[in-house]
Protein backbone atom coordinates (compact mmCIF):
# COMPACT_ATOMS: atom_id res chain seq x y z
CA UNK A 1 0.00 0.00 0.00
CA UNK A 2 2.44 2.26 1.07
CA UNK A 3 4.76 0.98 -2.15
CA UNK A 4 2.05 2.84 -4.10
CA UNK A 5 1.36 5.55 -2.79
CA UNK A 6 5.10 5.95 -3.09
CA UNK A 7 4.69 5.44 -6.87
CA UNK A 8 1.90 7.56 -7.16
CA UNK A 9 3.96 10.30 -5.41
CA UNK A 10 6.74 9.93 -7.45
CA UNK A 11 4.37 10.42 -10.63
CA UNK A 12 3.16 13.30 -9.21
CA UNK A 13 6.48 14.70 -8.55
CA UNK A 14 7.14 14.09 -12.36
CA UNK A 15 4.38 15.63 -13.45
CA UNK A 16 4.59 18.87 -10.88
CA UNK A 17 8.59 19.43 -12.26
CA UNK A 18 8.26 18.67 -15.06
CA UNK A 19 11.89 18.72 -15.96
CA UNK A 20 13.83 18.50 -19.03
CA UNK A 21 15.47 15.50 -19.84
CA UNK A 22 18.67 16.58 -21.04
CA UNK A 23 19.52 15.63 -24.88
CA UNK A 24 22.33 13.03 -24.61
CA UNK A 25 20.01 11.21 -21.63
CA UNK A 26 16.88 11.16 -24.05
CA UNK A 27 17.78 7.79 -25.95
CA UNK A 28 18.29 6.34 -22.36
CA UNK A 29 15.09 7.02 -21.07
CA UNK A 30 13.11 4.32 -22.46
CA UNK A 31 15.53 1.69 -21.90
CA UNK A 32 15.58 2.70 -18.61
CA UNK A 33 11.95 2.85 -18.18
CA UNK A 34 11.51 -1.08 -19.43
CA UNK A 35 14.88 -2.11 -16.89
CA UNK A 36 12.84 -0.42 -14.21
CA UNK A 37 9.56 -2.24 -14.95
CA UNK A 38 11.15 -5.44 -14.84
CA UNK A 39 12.91 -4.77 -11.44
CA UNK A 40 9.13 -3.63 -10.33
CA UNK A 41 7.51 -6.56 -11.83
CA UNK A 42 10.13 -8.77 -9.84
CA UNK A 43 9.77 -7.36 -6.60
CA UNK A 44 6.09 -7.76 -6.85
CA UNK A 45 6.65 -11.37 -7.98
CA UNK A 46 9.20 -11.42 -5.00
CA UNK A 47 6.58 -10.04 -2.71
CA UNK A 48 3.80 -12.44 -3.48
CA UNK A 49 6.71 -15.20 -3.13
CA UNK A 50 6.80 -13.70 0.45
CA UNK A 51 10.12 -13.45 -0.28
CA UNK A 52 10.63 -9.99 -0.66
CA UNK A 53 14.14 -7.95 0.21
CA UNK A 54 14.21 -4.46 0.18
CA UNK A 55 17.86 -4.23 -0.46
CA UNK A 56 17.69 -6.72 -3.39
CA UNK A 57 14.79 -4.73 -4.28
CA UNK A 58 17.35 -1.68 -5.00
CA UNK A 59 19.94 -3.31 -5.93
CA UNK A 60 17.97 -4.78 -8.80
CA UNK A 61 16.64 -1.76 -9.68
CA UNK A 62 19.63 -0.01 -9.92
CA UNK A 63 21.57 -2.41 -11.21
CA UNK A 64 19.40 -3.25 -14.39
CA UNK A 65 18.50 0.81 -15.23
CA UNK A 66 22.30 1.41 -15.12
CA UNK A 67 23.34 -1.50 -17.00
CA UNK A 68 20.43 -1.55 -19.82
CA UNK A 69 21.96 2.19 -20.30
CA UNK A 70 25.43 1.23 -20.73
CA UNK A 71 24.24 -1.74 -23.03
CA UNK A 72 22.65 1.34 -25.28
CA UNK A 73 25.46 3.30 -24.83
CA UNK A 74 27.82 0.48 -26.06
CA UNK A 75 25.56 -0.25 -28.61
CA UNK A 76 25.82 3.48 -30.08
CA UNK A 77 29.52 4.24 -29.50
CA UNK A 78 29.78 0.53 -31.58
CA UNK A 79 27.32 1.34 -34.24
CA UNK A 80 24.78 -1.27 -33.49
CA UNK A 81 22.82 0.79 -30.67
CA UNK A 82 19.38 -0.16 -32.41
CA UNK A 83 20.04 -3.34 -32.57
CA UNK A 84 21.50 -3.75 -29.06
CA UNK A 85 17.99 -1.88 -27.12
CA UNK A 86 16.34 -4.27 -29.55
CA UNK A 87 18.28 -6.92 -27.60
CA UNK A 88 17.35 -5.44 -24.52
CA UNK A 89 14.06 -4.84 -25.15
CA UNK A 90 13.51 -8.54 -25.80
CA UNK A 91 15.28 -9.90 -22.84
CA UNK A 92 13.28 -7.81 -20.60
CA UNK A 93 10.16 -8.13 -22.35
CA UNK A 94 10.43 -11.84 -21.65
CA UNK A 95 11.72 -11.69 -18.00
CA UNK A 96 8.71 -9.10 -17.52
CA UNK A 97 6.01 -11.93 -19.10
CA UNK A 98 7.32 -14.41 -16.60
CA UNK A 99 7.42 -12.77 -14.07
CA UNK A 100 3.83 -11.40 -14.73
CA UNK A 101 2.54 -15.09 -15.82
CA UNK A 102 4.03 -15.68 -11.95
CA UNK A 103 2.41 -13.27 -10.66
CA UNK A 104 -1.09 -14.08 -12.35
CA UNK A 105 -0.92 -17.25 -10.95
CA UNK A 106 -0.48 -16.44 -7.58
CA UNK A 107 -3.75 -14.29 -8.02
CA UNK A 108 -6.16 -16.78 -9.78
CA UNK A 109 -4.46 -19.61 -9.28
CA UNK A 110 -4.21 -20.32 -12.73
CA UNK B 1 7.42 -22.31 -10.27
CA UNK B 2 5.85 -21.45 -6.71
CA UNK B 3 5.14 -25.40 -6.64
CA UNK B 4 8.97 -26.06 -7.06
CA UNK B 5 9.65 -23.47 -4.39
CA UNK B 6 6.86 -24.68 -1.81
CA UNK B 7 8.47 -28.10 -0.79
CA UNK B 8 11.05 -25.25 1.01
CA UNK B 9 13.78 -26.63 -1.50
CA UNK B 10 15.50 -24.71 -3.74
CA UNK B 11 14.43 -25.18 -7.53
CA UNK B 12 16.02 -28.24 -9.02
CA UNK B 13 18.73 -26.62 -11.66
CA UNK B 14 18.24 -27.62 -15.07
CA UNK B 15 21.00 -26.93 -17.12
CA UNK B 16 19.45 -25.99 -20.48
CA UNK B 17 21.45 -26.55 -23.23
CA UNK B 18 19.75 -22.84 -24.78
CA UNK B 19 19.68 -19.38 -23.09
CA UNK B 20 16.12 -18.80 -23.55
CA UNK B 21 14.71 -21.46 -22.46
CA UNK B 22 16.24 -20.91 -19.19
CA UNK B 23 15.04 -17.28 -19.37
CA UNK B 24 11.80 -18.16 -20.17
CA UNK B 25 12.09 -20.85 -16.78
CA UNK B 26 13.19 -18.70 -14.43
CA UNK B 27 12.55 -15.26 -14.35
CA UNK B 28 12.70 -14.46 -11.00
CA UNK B 29 16.20 -13.01 -9.28
CA UNK B 30 17.75 -15.52 -8.11
CA UNK B 31 18.88 -13.11 -5.32
CA UNK B 32 15.79 -12.94 -4.01
CA UNK B 33 15.43 -16.55 -2.89
CA UNK B 34 19.27 -16.15 -1.52
CA UNK B 35 18.19 -13.08 0.43
CA UNK B 36 15.32 -14.93 1.99
CA UNK B 37 17.54 -17.92 2.70
CA UNK B 38 19.96 -15.49 4.45
CA UNK B 39 17.34 -13.82 6.58
CA UNK B 40 15.92 -16.98 7.89
CA UNK B 41 19.14 -18.17 8.88
CA UNK B 42 19.75 -14.73 10.96
CA UNK B 43 17.37 -12.06 11.02
CA UNK B 44 19.11 -8.32 10.42
CA UNK B 45 18.67 -5.79 13.01
CA UNK B 46 15.22 -3.98 12.92
CA UNK B 47 16.97 -0.76 11.98
CA UNK B 48 18.16 -1.86 9.01
CA UNK B 49 15.44 -3.72 8.08
CA UNK B 50 13.71 -0.08 8.41
CA UNK B 51 16.46 1.39 6.63
CA UNK B 52 16.35 -0.72 3.96
CA UNK B 53 12.52 -0.26 3.36
CA UNK B 54 13.06 3.80 3.10
CA UNK B 55 15.26 3.55 0.31
CA UNK B 56 13.16 0.89 -1.67
CA UNK B 57 10.26 3.38 -1.20
CA UNK B 58 13.02 5.95 -2.20
CA UNK B 59 13.26 3.99 -5.33
CA UNK B 60 9.78 3.67 -5.86
CA UNK B 61 9.56 7.44 -6.10
CA UNK B 62 11.60 7.51 -8.43
CA UNK B 63 10.14 4.87 -10.43
CA UNK B 64 6.82 7.07 -10.91
CA UNK B 65 9.28 9.65 -11.63
CA UNK B 66 10.51 8.23 -13.87
CA UNK B 67 7.51 6.70 -15.59
CA UNK B 68 6.12 10.62 -15.54
CA UNK B 69 9.34 11.71 -17.29
CA UNK B 70 9.32 9.65 -19.95
CA UNK B 71 5.61 9.58 -20.71
CA UNK B 72 6.41 13.44 -20.75
CA UNK B 73 8.91 12.73 -22.63
CA UNK B 74 7.39 10.50 -25.29
CA UNK B 75 4.24 12.90 -25.87
CA UNK B 76 6.44 15.54 -26.12
CA UNK B 77 8.24 14.73 -29.19
CA UNK B 78 5.70 13.65 -31.10
CA UNK B 79 4.14 16.93 -32.07
CA UNK B 80 7.81 18.29 -32.23
CA UNK B 81 7.66 15.68 -35.11
CA UNK B 82 4.67 17.06 -36.72
CA UNK B 83 5.69 20.63 -36.41
CA UNK B 84 8.63 20.39 -38.30
CA UNK B 85 6.83 18.49 -40.50
CA UNK B 86 4.27 21.15 -41.36
CA UNK B 87 7.13 23.84 -40.70
CA UNK B 88 8.74 22.28 -43.93
CA UNK B 89 5.19 22.12 -45.77
CA UNK B 90 4.56 25.77 -45.43
CA UNK B 91 8.40 26.58 -46.18
CA UNK B 92 7.78 24.62 -49.55
CA UNK B 93 4.34 26.68 -49.67
CA UNK B 94 5.95 29.84 -49.13
CA UNK B 95 8.72 29.52 -51.56
CA UNK B 96 6.43 28.36 -54.19
CA UNK B 97 4.30 31.40 -53.85
CA UNK B 98 7.56 33.42 -54.26
CA UNK B 99 8.49 31.76 -57.31
CA UNK B 100 4.90 32.19 -58.82
CA UNK B 101 5.03 36.25 -57.89
CA UNK B 102 9.16 36.27 -59.82
CA UNK B 103 8.48 34.30 -62.38
CA UNK B 104 4.88 36.23 -63.31
CA UNK B 105 7.17 39.39 -62.25
CA UNK B 106 9.65 38.20 -64.88
CA UNK B 107 6.94 37.92 -67.25
CA UNK B 108 6.03 41.47 -66.74
CA UNK B 109 8.95 42.77 -67.58
CA UNK B 110 10.06 40.61 -70.33
CA UNK B 111 6.85 42.07 -71.72
CA UNK B 112 8.02 45.72 -70.72
CA UNK B 113 11.03 44.92 -72.62
CA UNK B 114 9.52 43.30 -76.12
CA UNK B 115 7.63 46.87 -76.09
CA UNK B 116 10.38 48.68 -75.36
CA UNK B 117 12.26 47.06 -77.89
CA UNK B 118 9.54 47.06 -80.79
CA UNK B 119 9.47 51.17 -80.14
CA UNK B 120 13.21 51.23 -80.74
CA UNK B 121 13.35 49.11 -83.96
CA UNK B 122 11.97 49.34 -86.93
CA UNK B 123 8.64 47.91 -88.20
CA UNK B 124 10.06 45.02 -90.68
CA UNK B 125 12.85 44.47 -87.84
CA UNK B 126 11.11 43.83 -85.14
CA UNK B 127 8.20 41.70 -87.23
CA UNK B 128 10.94 39.44 -87.91
CA UNK B 129 11.89 39.59 -84.51
CA UNK B 130 8.70 38.65 -83.78
CA UNK B 131 8.33 35.96 -85.69
CA UNK B 132 10.78 33.87 -84.36
CA UNK B 133 10.27 34.68 -81.27
CA UNK B 134 6.69 33.16 -81.69
CA UNK B 135 8.83 29.91 -83.51
CA UNK B 136 11.24 29.57 -80.41
CA UNK B 137 8.75 30.03 -78.02
CA UNK B 138 9.90 33.07 -76.64
CA UNK B 139 7.18 34.78 -77.36
CA UNK B 140 3.20 34.78 -76.32
CA UNK B 141 1.34 33.61 -79.56
CA UNK B 142 -2.53 33.14 -80.82
CA UNK B 143 -4.07 31.15 -83.04
CA UNK B 144 -5.99 28.15 -84.23
CA UNK B 145 -4.74 24.37 -83.69
CA UNK B 146 -5.23 21.65 -81.60
CA UNK B 147 -6.30 20.44 -77.87
CA UNK B 148 -5.22 16.99 -77.09
CA UNK B 149 -6.30 15.60 -73.34
CA UNK B 150 -5.19 13.31 -71.56
CA UNK B 151 -5.88 11.94 -68.02
CA UNK B 152 -5.13 9.20 -65.51
CA UNK B 153 -7.89 6.75 -65.04
CA UNK B 154 -10.47 7.42 -62.17
CA UNK B 155 -8.69 5.25 -59.53
CA UNK B 156 -10.98 3.05 -57.74
CA UNK B 157 -7.95 0.71 -56.30
CA UNK B 158 -6.54 3.89 -54.46
CA UNK B 159 -8.31 4.27 -51.84
CA UNK B 160 -8.24 0.27 -50.54
CA UNK B 161 -4.18 -0.12 -51.17
CA UNK B 162 -2.97 3.42 -50.33
CA UNK B 163 0.19 3.75 -52.81
CA UNK B 164 -0.02 0.75 -54.19
CA UNK B 165 -0.55 -0.36 -57.80
CA UNK B 166 -3.41 2.27 -58.62
CA UNK B 167 -5.16 3.15 -61.86
CA UNK B 168 -3.47 3.38 -64.67
CA UNK B 169 -1.66 6.25 -65.11
CA UNK B 170 -0.24 8.68 -68.10
CA UNK B 171 3.57 8.71 -68.18
CA UNK B 172 5.64 11.16 -68.92
CA UNK B 173 6.50 9.04 -72.27
CA UNK B 174 3.06 9.49 -73.59
CA UNK B 175 3.30 13.62 -73.23
CA UNK B 176 6.78 13.08 -74.89
CA UNK B 177 5.38 11.26 -77.72
CA UNK B 178 2.36 13.76 -77.54
CA UNK B 179 4.25 16.77 -78.13
CA UNK B 180 6.86 15.31 -80.74
CA UNK B 181 3.68 13.80 -82.59
CA UNK B 182 2.01 16.96 -82.64
CA UNK B 183 5.48 18.82 -83.70
CA UNK B 184 5.90 16.24 -86.66
CA UNK B 185 2.30 17.30 -87.85
CA UNK B 186 3.12 20.64 -88.34
CA UNK B 187 2.63 22.32 -84.56
CA UNK B 188 4.26 25.66 -83.97
CA UNK B 189 3.96 26.07 -80.75
CA UNK B 190 2.82 23.24 -78.12
CA UNK B 191 2.39 24.22 -74.61
CA UNK B 192 1.00 21.44 -72.06
CA UNK B 193 -1.03 22.72 -69.30
CA UNK B 194 -0.31 26.38 -69.96
CA UNK B 195 3.93 25.16 -70.15
CA UNK B 196 5.29 26.38 -73.36
CA UNK B 197 7.95 24.03 -74.92
CA UNK B 198 10.79 25.44 -76.35
CA UNK B 199 13.61 23.30 -78.38
CA UNK B 200 15.53 22.66 -74.81
CA UNK B 201 12.42 21.64 -72.99
CA UNK B 202 12.28 18.27 -71.02
CA UNK B 203 9.17 16.22 -69.71
CA UNK B 204 10.68 13.77 -67.68
CA UNK B 205 9.48 12.17 -64.55
CA UNK B 206 10.49 12.27 -60.92
CA UNK B 207 9.10 9.68 -58.90
CA UNK B 208 5.43 10.10 -59.45
CA UNK B 209 4.93 13.89 -60.96
CA UNK B 210 5.81 14.42 -64.05
CA UNK B 211 7.80 17.62 -64.82
CA UNK B 212 7.73 19.87 -67.49
CA UNK B 213 10.77 21.98 -67.83
CA UNK B 214 11.62 21.29 -64.28
CA UNK B 215 7.98 22.33 -62.83
CA UNK B 216 5.34 19.62 -62.10
CA UNK B 217 2.27 18.94 -63.71
CA UNK B 218 -0.41 17.30 -62.78
CA UNK B 219 -3.55 15.78 -64.87
CA UNK B 220 -5.45 16.21 -66.46
CA UNK B 221 -2.35 17.20 -69.00
CA UNK B 222 -3.70 19.42 -71.80
CA UNK B 223 -1.40 19.36 -74.33
CA UNK B 224 -2.43 22.85 -77.16
CA UNK B 225 -0.78 23.09 -80.52
CA UNK B 226 -1.30 25.67 -82.95
CA UNK B 227 -0.94 24.59 -86.35
CA UNK B 228 -2.01 24.73 -89.48
CA UNK B 229 -5.38 22.91 -90.29
CA UNK B 230 -4.13 20.16 -91.28
CA UNK B 231 -2.33 19.30 -88.34
CA UNK B 232 -5.31 17.02 -86.59
CA UNK B 233 -5.44 15.02 -89.51
CA UNK B 234 -1.67 14.03 -89.65
CA UNK B 235 -1.99 14.09 -85.73
CA UNK B 236 -4.41 11.21 -85.75
CA UNK B 237 -2.62 9.38 -88.33
CA UNK B 238 0.40 9.85 -85.93
CA UNK B 239 1.54 6.53 -84.07
CA UNK B 240 1.11 7.59 -81.14
CA UNK B 241 -2.42 8.87 -81.51
CA UNK B 242 -3.00 5.00 -82.60
CA UNK B 243 -1.33 3.75 -79.31
CA UNK B 244 -2.94 6.11 -76.97
CA UNK B 245 -6.09 5.20 -78.24
CA UNK B 246 -5.52 1.54 -77.75
CA UNK B 247 -4.07 2.23 -74.57
CA UNK B 248 -7.54 4.47 -73.36
CA UNK B 249 -9.63 1.54 -74.94
CA UNK B 250 -7.62 -1.48 -72.63
CA UNK B 251 -7.19 0.85 -69.12
CA UNK B 252 -9.76 3.48 -68.84
CA UNK B 253 -7.49 6.32 -69.34
CA UNK B 254 -8.77 8.97 -71.31
CA UNK B 255 -7.50 10.52 -74.60
CA UNK B 256 -9.01 13.30 -77.00
CA UNK B 257 -8.29 15.05 -79.49
CA UNK B 258 -10.43 18.35 -80.46
CA UNK B 259 -9.80 21.01 -82.50
CA UNK B 260 -10.18 24.83 -80.46
CA UNK B 261 -9.76 28.23 -82.15
CA UNK B 262 -8.09 30.90 -80.78
CA UNK B 263 -5.79 29.51 -78.39
CA UNK B 264 -3.39 31.64 -76.41
CA UNK B 265 0.14 29.73 -75.73
CA UNK B 266 1.98 31.94 -73.18
CA UNK B 267 5.50 32.57 -73.59
CA UNK B 268 8.00 29.54 -72.18
CA UNK B 269 9.96 31.20 -69.16
CA UNK B 270 13.36 33.25 -70.36
CA UNK B 271 16.38 30.20 -71.66
CA UNK B 272 19.52 30.34 -69.63
CA UNK B 273 22.07 31.66 -71.45
CA UNK B 274 24.13 28.94 -72.69
CA UNK B 275 26.98 30.55 -74.61
CA UNK B 276 27.79 33.95 -75.20
CA UNK B 277 30.84 35.98 -77.13
CA UNK B 278 31.56 39.27 -75.94
CA UNK B 279 31.90 42.01 -78.75
CA UNK B 280 35.12 42.13 -80.41
CA UNK B 281 35.57 45.58 -79.28
CA UNK B 282 33.98 48.32 -76.42
CA UNK B 283 34.01 50.88 -79.26
CA UNK B 284 30.45 52.20 -79.59
CA UNK B 285 28.18 50.74 -82.35
CA UNK B 286 27.53 53.55 -85.12
CA UNK B 287 23.54 53.60 -84.22
CA UNK B 288 20.97 52.06 -82.25
CA UNK B 289 19.42 50.13 -84.54
CA UNK B 290 21.62 46.91 -83.11
CA UNK B 291 19.95 44.76 -80.80
CA UNK B 292 22.39 44.46 -78.39
CA UNK B 293 21.66 40.71 -77.57
CA UNK B 294 24.72 38.43 -78.90
CA UNK B 295 22.41 35.61 -80.45
CA UNK B 296 23.47 32.26 -81.03
CA UNK B 297 24.08 33.00 -84.81
CA UNK B 298 27.37 35.08 -83.37
CA UNK B 299 27.78 39.27 -84.00
CA UNK B 300 30.17 39.24 -81.87
CA UNK B 301 33.02 39.05 -84.16
CA UNK B 302 31.65 40.92 -87.43
CA UNK B 303 30.21 43.90 -86.23
CA UNK B 304 26.53 44.24 -88.10
CA UNK B 305 25.48 41.62 -90.71
CA UNK B 306 22.76 39.70 -89.13
CA UNK B 307 21.36 41.83 -86.47
CA UNK B 308 21.64 45.18 -88.36
CA UNK B 309 19.00 47.11 -89.88
CA UNK B 310 18.14 45.95 -93.15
Amino acid sequence: MIAVLALLAGVVLGVWLDPTVPAALQPYLPIAVVAALDAVFGGVRAKLDRIFDDKQFVVSFISNVLVAALIVYLGDQLGVGGQLSTGVVVVLGVRIFGNVAAIRRHLFRA
Amino acid sequence: MSAERGDGGRPARVYAPDFLTELFRNPLEPGYVAAAERKRRNPPPAWRTRSARSVSLVVLVLLGFLLAVAYRQTMEEEPGRSQARSGLVEQIKERERQTDELSARADQLREEVGRQRDAALSGSTAARLRDLEAGTGMGRVRGDGLVVRLADAPGDADAVTGTGAGPPQVLYTDLQGVANALWSAGAEAVAINGQRLTATSTIRSAGKAILVDFRPVTGPYEVAAIGPGSMKRRFEQSRIAALMREVADKTGLSFGVREADDLTLPAAPEPRLRYAEPPGSPSPSPSGDRSASPGPSGSGTSPSPSGGGR
